[in-house]
Parts: structure tokens; C-alpha cells; sequence
């Protein structure tokens, strides 16, 4: 019942809220909770703390921007070219990072996201520091470019991706995969013992992870038009879509969701309640939260729900 | 000529790694000790700054006689993010502990934004300002020689506390296993309280000596506080020693990295040094696990 | 020929030598014990056959294959499964999924794969439990579990690990029950176990290790008999509690 009821709100949103601002939002919440989704397969199902997916975000906006600015490549054919590029990109830092273990392997992932960053800002021929501006191409799905205030192509076309990974999420779930990835986050060598191959597995956990993470990259850059390595490919970028999955609760289906919900939220509501200078107050919410969460809730939202259920119950 | 650049620029890089060995013994401590990486600790030195800054903004107190309060007010800050935060996290999941910690940093430097403004500031004639040691034709800079010299000092003590008095073997106790150190009678929640507040400690004093000579802004903590995670884990986890020494060496690293193939990498050669270290050896250089 | 063949094999750990030119066999069907006094370098022994550890010296053959070199998971797939002696069972998960996990390795699919899994579990008499998280079982049913799961990935040898220690007597009656229907399945067992008296009765043959060296193999009444094992055991227990 209640997705359904949730599926038909997020498709009867945009027609409800006909104006620019709340569809943005809308368009925000369903960017980020792809990017939240696509974590928690590392981060919530493989307990695998990566805190670099930043790189795949900043490939796939890259690829896409770079190869339509130099090449004229349509957005989409850039959009398959950045998830196959941030697959590649994956199986290498798979490489470099699976033999390590707990804190060296989060520091690695910090360390191979800041240097790719560096690597860009340092490089005129990807735009620098200074950024790439997404040329502009008549309105159309063909061009991925909706300009005017209706927003609502946009809005639909996150949706889908959205939903696109949610599926998969949910019969990754129920499969081989699902149970291998749970098995890596609880006990490594215990999994292992079992026949389970837990570099492969996290490796394809990894790739996964990276696919949705390069659309969503994709995504942003056709939407803001814009992008440079302060807004892709900075480590805020990485930290706040495992926060997202962290708040809702890892490892769960639609924890990721409501965890980009309630951030944003929070975020839009401060800054439009306290203007510029909220710009910091959103954030502050957002550490104090993460903060209490983890330490008194580290199930998430999901794990309140669902001890309020089993009260009822 | 390029001779006299290299040296220069070898001589700045040990200096300011005395300040990374610094910070991050501060953190290896409370890694060893309370088996906990505080992913806050950069936000702990940008506060360190801080509060030197405002001790000199209003007060007119230089960063080295105000050094007492900045040391005081951090370890008071350790104390109480170990009672209300970490302690009750001690067992949980480690992803528990990293998003705590996360989350603690991006609200300090968000409270240090909203506070006081995104800009950054920098403390002006302080009693070391201006000063500098010339050595033949390489010049090093008083403020940073200061710096160094109290690095070194607050190693020296924190080397005699561990290894030789009965706090220290107390500490060690715990941090080897905590149950046995209790069963020998030995109070592991002071312990472990005493490894924040001289842990967060170090950084008071590393914000306090670096405040005369480099800028304070919301985000130094990003920097700062990656370098050290780099460098414990260099050192290897939970050896002090190690985290000294490589401190040191990263300073060294990013410096003549910096001057080799460019400034805007000084920061990317102490990461790809780090990815090569534990592709190499996984338990970091001096580590035992 | 003999199922799995230990032969010469040496292991070091820096200057410390565990395994000592060790050479001992395991044949098809047949209840083997390793026994010996802490130290003695069965655990070494069983982590090596398990994959855990690469031995510098000396063979494995496992159905004629050399597996020295292969890691836990290749151990696994070639039909090696095992427990741990302190249980790693997957804490967050209920006892049916911890079964899947293994169960997986020789099914295909998901149906496929559940069905084993609840064969396994009425077999090991962990039906009734099935829901529970695993957090939540007692030492012994966790034990059970670590059985169960080893046994879903269809294993030719099983190879338990102190199977028996932390269990009071009637739970350990039980485990002693459920190893032999297992063996009556026709699943080949290595054991390791510290105690004596526990392995004793069940095993077809024991191998006795001391200080990384075999001093000992046969039946238990022959080994038990045995002056060296019986001085060598004396001394462990007087060193254990010193």
C-alpha cells in the first residue's frame, strides 16, 4: 500500500506544484536520494564506508558536459559514457583500496577523491578551477535540456532514474547478491569461510554504486548547466549522500529516500526562513542530526518507523 | 640559486610537519587509547585558532602568551565530546563511530561559518611576527621555528607521561584491552577521558602556535584534519612514535612534492605517498594491525 | 587414495615455527580428531587446510588437488567448509538468511537456494528458530548455526573448530549427536578440540600434535595409551596453568 500511495505523490507532485521553486525541490530530493541510494549499496549493504563517490558524481558530469562541449555528443550517449567510464573508474580504486580494511580504507577513499580533484583543478583542458558551462541545445527529452520555468520534464526525468534504481535495489535485495553484500558487512572472513569472494563482491558492489552515482552526475550537470570541481567533486559532495542513507537508515530500501526528504527539507526550509545567512544554520542542523542519529538512532528513521510499528503491532 | 629554493623549501616543510606530528599525535592518541578516530579533529584546530584569534582580537592577548587558554579551553572541549558523544558509542559499529565524528565536524564548521563569517583572518604583529633566522641565504621564519619548537616540547611530554609514569602505563593498559586493565583495578573511564583531553589538547596548542603565521577560516579543518587522518595512518594506528614521525615526513612530502611538480599538488603527493604506503603495506608503517 | 593429504607441511610466524614438518591424512567418510595441548599448533594446522594461511613448506592435497596456496573462499568452493572457534555468525541477520548465505554457493537461485537452506535448518534442528536474528541465539545455537551454515554450502569436508568448548554437558551431547548424523550423511569431519574426553568417543582416528609437531596418530584407545601423548598433555596442562 504504501508505496503505491508514495509513487502516486511523487507523480502527481510537479502537476500540484506548478511553481518553479517547489519543483526544483523536488528535482533536488529525488537527485539526492539517487545519489543516497546508489551509497548505501556500498555504504549500507556492504558496509563498506566509502566516502569517495564524489569521483564517480564528477565523471559522470564531466564526461557528459566535456564530450558535448568539445565533440557535440548528445547528453545521453555522454551520460553511457560517463557510467562506463565510472566503472572503470571503480574496479580501479576497487584495486588500490579492498585490502584494506576499516579506517585505512575511508582514508584511502578520501585520499583518491581530493586527488582526482586536484588533478581537475589543475587541468585547463577539463575546465580547472574555473569550471565548464553545458552548451546550450534547443529544449527537448532527444537534447536532455528542458529550459523555462516548468520543471517538471526534469523532475520526471530524475524520477525515473530514480525509480530505475530503486528497482534494482529492491531485487538486488532478494537475490544472491543482496545476501553476499550483507554477509561482507557482517563479518568479512565469516562470508568468506562460505565461499563468498568478498574483493569480487565488494568490487561489484562498488560498480554498482558508481552507475547511479555517474547518472545522477549527468543529471546535475543538464539541470544547473554548470559545473566546476567545487560543486562535483568536493568532499561535502561525497559526505552528504552518506549522511542522507545514514539519517533514513542503511541498508534499507527506501531509508536512502526518506533520508534526502528530510535533509532537504530541512536545508530549503532554513534557507528560506533565514535567507542568506541560513546558508551555514541548514548545514549545522545537519551534523547535529547526523551526530544524534548515529549515536542514539543508528538505525535511522527507517528503524524508528519501524519500532513505532512493532508498538502498535 | 635552485639549491638554495630546495632548501628553503626542505626546511619550511620539516618546520610545518612539526605542526602535522603535532595535530596528529593528538588524534593517535585518542585512536590508541579510546579506539576511536575523531573525524572532528581538524574541526578541534580550526577551534584551537580560534580561540587564539579572538584571544588577540579582543583582548590584545598574542597567540603565545594566550597559548594557556587555548590548550585549556580544547582539552575542556575533548572532555566534554567524549561524556556526551563518544561514550556512548565506545562498542557500537564503526560506522557508528565515523558518522558521529562526521557529523560533529560538519557542525563545528558550519557553527564557525555561521559565527563568524566564511572569510578568513589572520592575527597581525604578533610578538613573533616578523621575525627570521637567516642561515646563509635560507631564511626561516620565527613564527614557524616557535611552532616547531613547541611541537616538540609537547611531544617530549606527552612521550614521558606514556612511557614513564603510572598514568601512562595505566593508559597503555586500557587502550591494549580494556576489560583486563579494569579486572587490574584500573579506572578505564578516566583513562579514556585523560586521552580526549590530551588528545583535543595538542590541537589547542597546534591552533594556538600556527595562529602566528597562518590564517584561520571555517574550512581548515578539511585540510588539516585529512593530513592528520593521512599521517596517523602512515605511522600506523595507534603508535604515537609513528605519528610523530610521520608527521614530520609529510611535511617534508608535501613541501619538496609541492616544489617538484607544483604547489597546487602539495596536497595530492601526500595522499598518492599514502595510497602507495598501504597498497604496499596495508598496516601503515609502524603499525602492528 | 585419501580424501585431503597433509604432507611436510611447515608454517612460520617470523622466527616462531607453528606447523613442524607435519604429514597427516583425512580419509573419505571417517570422523578424524586433532588434538593437543595449547600452543600445539592445531589451529595453525586448520586455518592452513582452511585457506587462511599460505605455508611455506610442504603440500595440501585435497581429492588429488594441491590447494595450498588457495584462500578461505577457493578452500570453500572446492569443498572445504568450516566453523570458527569463536563464532563469526552474521549478527544482523535472522538464522535463515545466515543459512542462505552459504547455501548459495551451490544453488541456483533464490528458490533454489531457500530450499536447501530449510533443509539444512531441520536437519540441525534450527527450524523453529529460523526468524530469529542470530545476535539473539545462545553460544550453542550459535555454534549449531555456524553448522548449519558450513554444511548449506554442500561441503565433502567439514572441518569444526573446537566445536564443543563453552558448552555444559547436555548441550555438548547434543553437538555430539548432530556430528554424527552429519557423518552419517556421508560428510568426511576433521575436529579440533582441546579437551580429550569430548573427542574421544566419536572420532575414527586421532592425530595427536605437540610443540608444531605430530607425535602421535590412530585409534583413540591406541592414542590415548600413547606415553608421549600422555606426558605431552600432563606438560600442556601444567604450562596452561601457570
Amino acid at each position: 500500500m504504501l508505496p503505491v500511495a508514495v509513487a502516486v505523490i511523487a507523480l502527481v507532485y510537479p502537476k500540484v506544484f506548478r511553481l518553479p521553486y517547489p519543483q526544483h525541490v523536488g528535482v533536488l530530493v529525488c537527485m539526492n536520494a539517487l545519489m543516497a541510494v546508489a551509497w548505501n549499496i556500498t555504504g549500507g549493504y556492504t558496509g563498506q564506508v566509502a566516502l569517495g563517490n564524489t569521483v564517480f558524481f564528477g565523471i559522470g558530469a564531466y564526461t557528459s558536459s566535456l564530450l558535448l562541449r568539445d565533440f557535440g555528443v548528445n547528453p545521453w550517449i555522454g551520460m553511457l559514457a560517463g557510467m562506463a567510464l565510472s566503472m572503470i573508474a571503480a574496479v580501479v580504486l576497487g584495486y588500490t583500496t579492498f585490502r584494506l580494511r576499516g579506517y585505512y580504507f575511508t582514508i584511502a577513499c578520501i585520499a583518491l577523491a581530493e586527488i582526482v580533484s586536484a588533478i581537475v583543478v589543475n587541468t585547463r583542458r577539463l575546465g580547472g578551477a574555473v569550471g565548464v558551462t553545458v552548451p546550450i541545445r534547443e529544449a527537448s527529452l532527444i537534447n536532455f535540456q528542458f529550459h523555462g520555468t516548468n520543471k517538471a520534464p526534469y523532475y520526471y526525468t530524475i524520477l525515473t532514474f530514480l525509480a530505475i534504481a530503486l528497482l534494482v535495489v529492491y531485487k538486488m535485495e532478494r537475490s544472491k547478491l543482496g545476501y553476499y553484500f550483507r554477509a561482507i558487512r557482517e563479518d568479512e572472513d565469516g562470508a568468506r569461510a562460505l565461499g563468498v569472494n568478498a574483493a569480487q563482491y565488494k568490487l561489484i558492489a562498488f560498480m554498482m554504486s558508481a552507475l547511479f552515482t555517474s547518472m545522477a552526475g549527468t543529471f546535475y550537470a543538464q539541470y544547473v548547466m554548470f559545473i566546476d570541481p567545487m560543486s562535483v567533486l568536493a568532499q561535502p559532495v561525497s559526505v552528504s549522500m552518506c549522511l542522507m542513507a545514514v539519517l533514513g537508515g542503511l541498508g534499507t530500501l527506501w531509508g536512502p529516500v526518506l533520508g534526502a526528504l528530510t535533509l532537504i527539507g530541512i536545508s530549503e526550509a532554513t534557507r528560506v526562513t533565514l535567507g542568506g545567512t541560513g546558508q551555514a544554520v541548514d548545514l549545522m542542523l545537519y551534523g547535529l542530526l547526523v551526530m544524534l542519529f548515529a549515536v542514539f538512532q543508528p538505525k535511522g528513521l527507517m528503524g524508528m518507523f519501524g519500532r513505532l510499528k512493532a508498538r502498535k503491532e | 640559486m635552485t639549491f638554495e629554493i630546495l632548501a628553503q623549501a626542505v626546511i619550511n616543510g620539516i618546520l610545518m610537519g612539526f605542526v602535522f606530528a603535532l595535530v596528529a599525535v593528538g588524534l593517535s592518541l585518542i585512536l590508541g587509547v579510546a579506539q576511536i578516530i575523531n573525524f572532528a579533529h581538524g574541526e578541534f584546530l580550526m577551534l584551537g585558532m580560534y580561540t587564539a584569534f579572538w584571544m588577540w582580537a579582543l583582548f590584545r592577548l598574542d597567540p603565545l602568551v594566550s597559548l594557556p587558554i587555548s590548550i585549556g579551553a580544547l582539552g575542556l572541549l575533548g572532555v566534554c565530546v567524549y561524556k556526551l558523544i563518544t561514550k556512548r558509542i565506545l562498542d557500537a559499529p564503526r560506522l557508528t563511530q565515523i558518522f558521529a565524528t562526521f557529523g560533529l565536524s560538519i557542525f563545528l564548521r558550519s557553527m564557525a561559518q555561521f559565527l563568524w563569517s566564511p572569510n578568513s583572518r589572520m592575527v597581525q604583529n604578533s610578538l613573533v611576527g616578523d621575525l627570521r633566522v637567516a642561515l646563509g641565504k635560507v631564511y626561516v621564519g620565527a613564527p614557524q621555528l616557535v611552532a616547531a619548537a613547541g611541537a616538540i616540547l609537547a611531544y617530549g611530554v606527552i612521550h614521558w607521561l606514556v612511557e614513564k609514569t603510572e598514568i601512562g602505563r595505566a593508559m597503555m593498559a586500557t587502550a591494549e584491552d580494556r576489560d583486563a586493565a579494569s579486572l587490574m583495578g584500573i579506572n578505564t573511564e578516566q583513562m579514556y577521558t585523560l586521552a580526549w583531553a590530551v588528545g583535543s589538547a595538542c590541537v589547542g596548542l597546534a591552533g594556538g602556535l600556527l595562529t602566528t603565521f597562518y590564517p584561520v577560516e571555517p574550512n581548515i579543518g578539511l585540510v588539516f584534519g585529512t593530513t592528520a587522518s593521512v599521517v596517523i595512518a602512515l605511522g600506523g594506528f595507534g603508535s604515537i612514535k609513528g605519528a610523530f614521525a610521520a608527521g614530520i615526513i609529510v611535511g617534508l612530502i608535501q613541501v619538496v612534492g609541492g616544489f617538484l611538480i607544483g604547489p597546487a599538488f602539495k596536497f595530492a603527493v601526500v595522499l598518492v605517498v599514502y595510497l602507495l604506503v598501504v597498497a604496499i603495506r596495508p598496516q601503515g608503517l609502524l603499525g602492528k594491525y | 587414495m585419501a580424501l585431503l593429504e597433509v604432507v611436510n607441511l611447515t608454517k612460520r610466524f617470523g622466527g616462531l615455527v607453528a606447523n613442524d614438518d607435519v604429514t597427516m591424512s583425512v580419509n573419505e567418510g571417517e570422523i578424524v580428531g586433532l588434538i593437543g595441548p595449547n600452543g600445539a599448533g592445531k589451529t595453525t594446522l586448520f586455518n592452513s587446510i582452511a585457506g587462511v594461511y599460505n605455508p611455506e613448506k610442504g603440500k595440501i592435497l585435497f581429492r588429488g588437488e594441491d590447494i595450498t596456496q588457495y584462500n578461505p573462499e577457493q578452500a570453500c568452493q572446492a569443498g572445504i567448509a568450516r566453523t570458527f572457534q569463536i563464532v563469526r555468525v552474521f549478527k544482523g541477520m535472522t538464522v535463515l538468511d545466515n543459512v542462505m548465505v552459504g547455501a548459495y554457493l551451490r544453488s541456483k537461485g533464490e528458490a533454489d537456494a531457500r530450499n536447501r537452506a530449510i533443509e539444512v535448518l531441520k536437519f540441525t534442528g534450527l527450524y523453529p528458530k529460523r526468524d530469529y536474528l542470530a545476535s539473539a541465539l545462545t553460544i550453542a545455537d550459535k555454534k549449531r548455526l555456524e553448522m548449519a551454515r558450513a554444511l548449506a554450502t554442500r561441503p565433502t569436508l567439514l572441518m569444526l573448530d573446537e566445536a564443543m568448548a563453552g558448552l555444559n554437558p547436555t548441550e555438548c551431547q547434543a553437538a555430539v549427536e548432530c556430528i554424527r548424523a552429519i557423518s552419517r550423511e556421508g560428510i568426511t569431519i576433521l575436529m579440533v578440540e582441546h579437551v580429550m574426553e569430548v573427542i574421544m568417543p566419536i572420532s575414527d582416528r586421532i592425530v595427536v600434535l605437540n610443540s608444531g609437531k605430530k607425535i602421535a596418530e590412530g585409534k583413540p584407545e591406541e592414542v590415548s595409551a600413547d606415553p608421549e601423548v600422555i606426558k605431552a598433555y600432563l606438560g600442556g596442562k601444567y604450562v596452561a596453568r601457570s
